[in-house]
């Protein structure tokens, strides 16, 4: 790591990283502290933390094994934003800093905090296993290993993104409503059932869906796109979301969950009028008392930061309902055709 | 804690192929899963390139002995034939097999698993997923360990064997959530903990924590190490880290360059040139160097791996992934500027000697996967050998411990034992007068690896590795932990990790040294070509008395006469 500190001829930038800092074992809360060091084009976020490790403070604590994004191990909020710290360079995050010159790092949110920036991923792979997130082989066990399936690159292509995922957990941590409800299924194990959900091998394809729809489940998600902004693969979450939502109304039928009400919902918005009213649309799914306690706190913030829905009255009526119809299915197709481009790399 | 029948070091896919077949040989069985990261974030994630089986798919006329055949080749007469023979009439049924349960392998036209050439192969056998071979078959591994309801001790790092007479009880583990070292008393311990190349540090291709803690705990405990000289380089590692940049650079047609501008290879393999086998790049790479003709870089000498003349199209589309390496590695964006380059070590080929049943010389210890030495690979290990290595030998290690841990006693490890590794550790976390700085050393261990014991090996050289190994030891006993917190303490286990290094680093140094030729991936200079009279066999290394001490093993031979190596 001496390279941060030697003279080059490629210059270098003098930048302060300000790192949340967590011992639960002496600290009641946590606090931030500042490291300056100068970083010379090239250098990773991660190896400016690891070089703060070595040389400024050892007990800074942060995850981190391949060092080539590919572990999903380093997955924390750099400016902000949650991705991972290998593949962030410095140069690109001080162009990004709100205050100039410092870099905020802190850990990812929605799952317990353990020490500095490691969180606890227990929780993502318990709801891994509660969404049954594997291949349950339709192959009979005395004829495993004797031949292959024979799969088409259509379906292949189905499911080639979705394996992308390195369970990095960026998208749990930027997804909306597990800030709320830490119940909630969460983008990425999402992702995975739609995955198997789609992989003909697979033999419990019913099983998983009939998961999926009950509370906490895929009707839950409010369609914000944050999970697959953040995705650190550019995986299309929302595809796999959506997918999982048409074919539960193909499979199930509309009425059998809560997650159906929220589709009834939906489509009453729609028709009558022409647009969602996504601030009732968790009061209908989910019950008054549920919404008050787990997304009233968050509405209020993002009501300071301007980005919730207006409440029910101030949405009119969309003028001309059958243009918006139409413009509705119009926008249906697209999200279909860029579903096949996006499974298309 | 209750006993277990079977305790599995490693959540690669190794170790996970392990836990499954020990569970389906006797689902009675009490089995754990110990690993130092979550098992979808383990080494294997990393191969890109995909795993070997001849299942004529894409060559119809390809054979299971076609591929024994190569990779014995490969190994430059080294392998063990009869272990490479398991290897290899394996691999069909191992890659069908994780076929059957999910992996989402690429397919050929009429829908069977897509084959690809890979180096060394007279036939493309190598069965891949795109570019993320050893992720997916990772993740399909995890996912059916969750299926079945492997019982997983994330985060906890194994520190010790406990050591009986003639067996092992069980071992000892550190939480890393809560601090606490704990007693997992067992009958049987598979060590699956993969490779060691991570001792030349900045100049390697693998995690951070590719540190051979499975070699070095078994190594403490009195197994022997096979092979460790073969260490093998790969030509293009990125300046800075020594992450990969694949073949697929050289493959599409870049150029590597010298600080005049020449295209070198010119002078190493007139025809192949940028093509070459990757031990000829490596030493051409390597001599370039040496001879002055590299640039220089406060992080090292190196040469430019040149794409800015196959045009900025073919470049985002045919190696996006090269160009995003080097963008978040290098800060270098090769449509516009070279790539700074030079080789990195990428593979093990030695470990923990085993036979063809995963077994090590002690009762009850079975090693598989990059951390064990069987050997299929020999001196050389062949691309995609490797994943299937793992798997083949990881599910035939689950098997045999499932089928002998009735053999032995329930394991038990006393309160004494386990005062006695946290009293190690706590030695280590009391900062006081002179100290020296693990991060220091463990880079300096990494420069003169890489220096004295890398690609080009000569008698004076390794004798200077050997001092230097040996004084960093003794300044490491001076290396003081200063996170005092129980919670995730990343420093105490960035240090025990270098100790485990600093052990294996000389078994590496004393074997290159012992072996007076050239074989595979060692290059003596002072012994330039293959000594079948005196070396065709494998090298051994046990600790006695705290040093590491050289034996030898003869090589099996089988149907493949000695041949030179030629391609
Ligand atoms: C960049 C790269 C590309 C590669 N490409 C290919 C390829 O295309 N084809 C091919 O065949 N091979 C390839 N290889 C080699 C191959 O990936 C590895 O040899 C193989 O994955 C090793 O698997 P493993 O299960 O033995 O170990 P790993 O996957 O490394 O797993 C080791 C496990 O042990 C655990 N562990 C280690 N130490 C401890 C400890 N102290 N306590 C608890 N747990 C511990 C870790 O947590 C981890 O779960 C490549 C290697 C690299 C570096
Ligand atoms: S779109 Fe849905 S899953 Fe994605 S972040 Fe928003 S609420 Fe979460
Ligand atoms: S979906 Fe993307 S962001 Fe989410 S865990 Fe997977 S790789 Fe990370
Ligand atoms: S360290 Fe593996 S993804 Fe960053």
């Amino acid at each position: 790591m001496t390279e941060i500190i030697d003279q080059h001829q490629e210059g270098k930038r003098d930048v302060t990283f300000r790192v949340f800092r967590f011992n639960p074992q002496v600290d009641s809360k946590p606090y931030f502290d500042d490291y300056t060091i100068s970083a010379e084009r090239g250098i990773t976020v991660l190896r400016s933390l690891n070089y703060i490790k070595e040389h400024v403070d050892a007990t800074l604590s942060f995850r981190a094994f391949c060092q080539a994004g590919i572990c999903g191990s380093c997955g924390m909020r750099v400016n902000g934003i949650s991705k991972l710290a290998c593949t962030s360079q410095v140069w690109d995050e001080l162009d990004k800093c709100r205050e100039p010159g410092i870099i905020r790092v802190e850990p990812l949110r929605s799952l317990p905090m353990i020490k500095d920036l490691i969180v606890d991923m227990d929780p993502l792979v318990d709801k891994m296993t509660r969404y049954s997130n594997w291949v349950d082989s339709t192959m009979p066990l005395d004829e495993m290993g004797k031949k292959e399936f024979l799969i088409s690159e259509e379906e292949f292509q189905q499911y080639d993104k979705a394996t992308d995922c390195i369970l990095c957990a960026s998208c749990v941590s930027e997804c909306s409503i597990l800030r709320a409800n830490k119940e909630y299924v969460s983008p990425a194990v999402l992702l995975k059932s739609y995955r198997m959900n789609v992989d003909s091998r697979d033999g419990i394809h019913d099983l998983r869906l009939a998961e999926l729809v009950k509370d906490h489940g895929v009707w839950d998600c409010t369609h914000c796109y944050r999970c697959q902004e953040s995705c650190v693969k550019s995986i299309p979450i929302m595809e796999a979301i959506h997918a999982i939502r048409e074919d539960a109304l193909e499979k199930r039928g509309p009425r059998d969950t809560s997650g159906a009400k929220h589709a009834e919902a939906f489509m009453e918005d729609i028709e009558k009028k022409g647009k969602l009213v996504e601030a009732t649309l968790p009061i209908r799914t989910n019950g008054v008392v549920w919404t008050l306690r787990n997304l009233l706190p968050m509405a209020m913030k993002m009501i300071v930061k301007r980005r919730t829905p207006p409440p029910p009255p101030l949405v009119k009526s969309a003028k001309g309902i059958k243009i918006f119809r139409a413009m509705f299915r119009e926008m249906t197709e697209h999200v279909k055709q860029d579903h096949l481009k996006s499974h298309k790399k | 804690m209750k006993p277990f029948d079977i305790v599995i070091v490693g959540g690669g896919g190794a170790g996970l192929y392990a836990a499954m077949e020990a569970m389906k040989t006797n689902p009675a069985l009490n089995i754990a899963v110990l690993s130092k990261v979550y098992p979808n974030r383990s080494h294997t994630s990393a191969a890109q390139g995909g795993a070997n089986a001849a299942l004529a798919n894409k060559a119809k006329d390809d054979t299971v002995e076609m591929h024994i055949f190569d990779t014995i080749k490969g190994s430059d007469y080294l392998a063990d034939q009869d272990a490479v023979e398991v290897l290899c009439s394996e691999a069909p049924k191992i890659i069908r097999e994780l076929e059957n349960i999910g992996t989402p392998w690429s397919r050929m036209e009429d829908n069977t698993i897509a084959q690809r050439p890979f180096g060394g192969a007279g036939r493309p056998r190598c069965c891949y997923c795109a570019d993320k071979t050893g992720h997916t078959i990772l993740q399909t591994l995890y996912e059916q360990c969750l299926r079945k309801g492997v019982l997983f001790f994330n985060e906890y790092f194994a520190l010790n064997l406990s050591v009986h007479g003639s067996r092992s009880r069980g071992l000892i583990a550190m939480n890393m959530k809560s601090g606490k070292v704990e007693a997992f008393p067992a009958k049987t311990v598979i060590f699956a903990t993969g490779g060691y190349a991570k001792m030349y540090w900045n100049r390697s291709s693998n995690a951070a924590g590719n540190t051979g803690d499975g070699q070095a705990i078994a190594y403490r405990a009195g197994i022997p190490m096979k092979d460790m000289e073969f260490v093998q380089f790969h030509p293009t590692g990125l300046r800075k880290s020594g992450l990969l940049v694949t073949e697929g650079a050289r493959g599409e047609g870049g150029y590597l360059i010298n600080k005049d501008g020449e295209r070198f290879m010119a002078r190493y393999a007139k025809e192949k040139m940028e093509l070459g086998p990757r031990d000829l790049v490596s030493r051409s790479i390597e001599t370039e160097i040496l001879e002055g003709r590299g640039f220089d870089s406060p992080a090292g000498k190196y040469i430019h791996l040149d794409l800015r003349h196959l045009g900025a199209d073919l470049i985002k589309s045919r190696l996006p992934q090269i160009r995003e390496m080097s963008l978040n590695f290098e800060g270098v964006d090769p449509i516009e500027e070279p790539i700074p380059i030079r080789p990195t070590a990428h593979y093990s080929m030695g470990g923990i000697d085993t036979d063809n049943f995963g077994r090590t010389v002690m009762d009850g210890v079975y090693a598989a996967g990059e951390c064990a030495c069987v050997s299929v690979h020999g001196a050389n290990r062949l691309g995609g050998n490797s994943l299937l290595d793992i798997l083949v030998f990881g599910r035939i290690a689950g098997h045999t411990a499932a089928e002998e841990a009735g053999k032995f006693e329930p394991g038990s490890i006393s309160e004494e034992e386990l005062r006695e590794s946290v009293d190690d550790i706590r030695s280590r976390m009391q900062p006081s007068g002179h100290y020296e700085r693990y991060g220091a050393l463990r880079e300096e261990l990494g420069q003169t690896l890489a220096l004295n014991v890398g690609i080009f090996r000569e008698s004076s050289l390794l004798h200077k590795g050997i001092h230097d190994i040996g004084e960093l030891k003794d300044r490491f006993k001076k290396v003081r932990v200063f996170d005092s917190s129980d919670v995730f303490n990343t420093n105490l286990q960035q240090v025990l990790e270098l100790q485990n290094m600093l052990d294996l680093a000389e078994t590496v140094a004393v074997g290159a040294l012992a072996r007076e030729e050239s074989r595979g991936s060692h290059t003596r200079i002072d012994f330039p070509v293959r000594d079948d009279e005196k070396w065709h066999k494998h090298t051994l290394a046990t600790l006695v008395d705290g040093k590491a001490t050289p034996g030898e093993k003869p090589v099996t031979m089988g149907r493949y006469e000695l041949q030179e190596r030629t391609y």
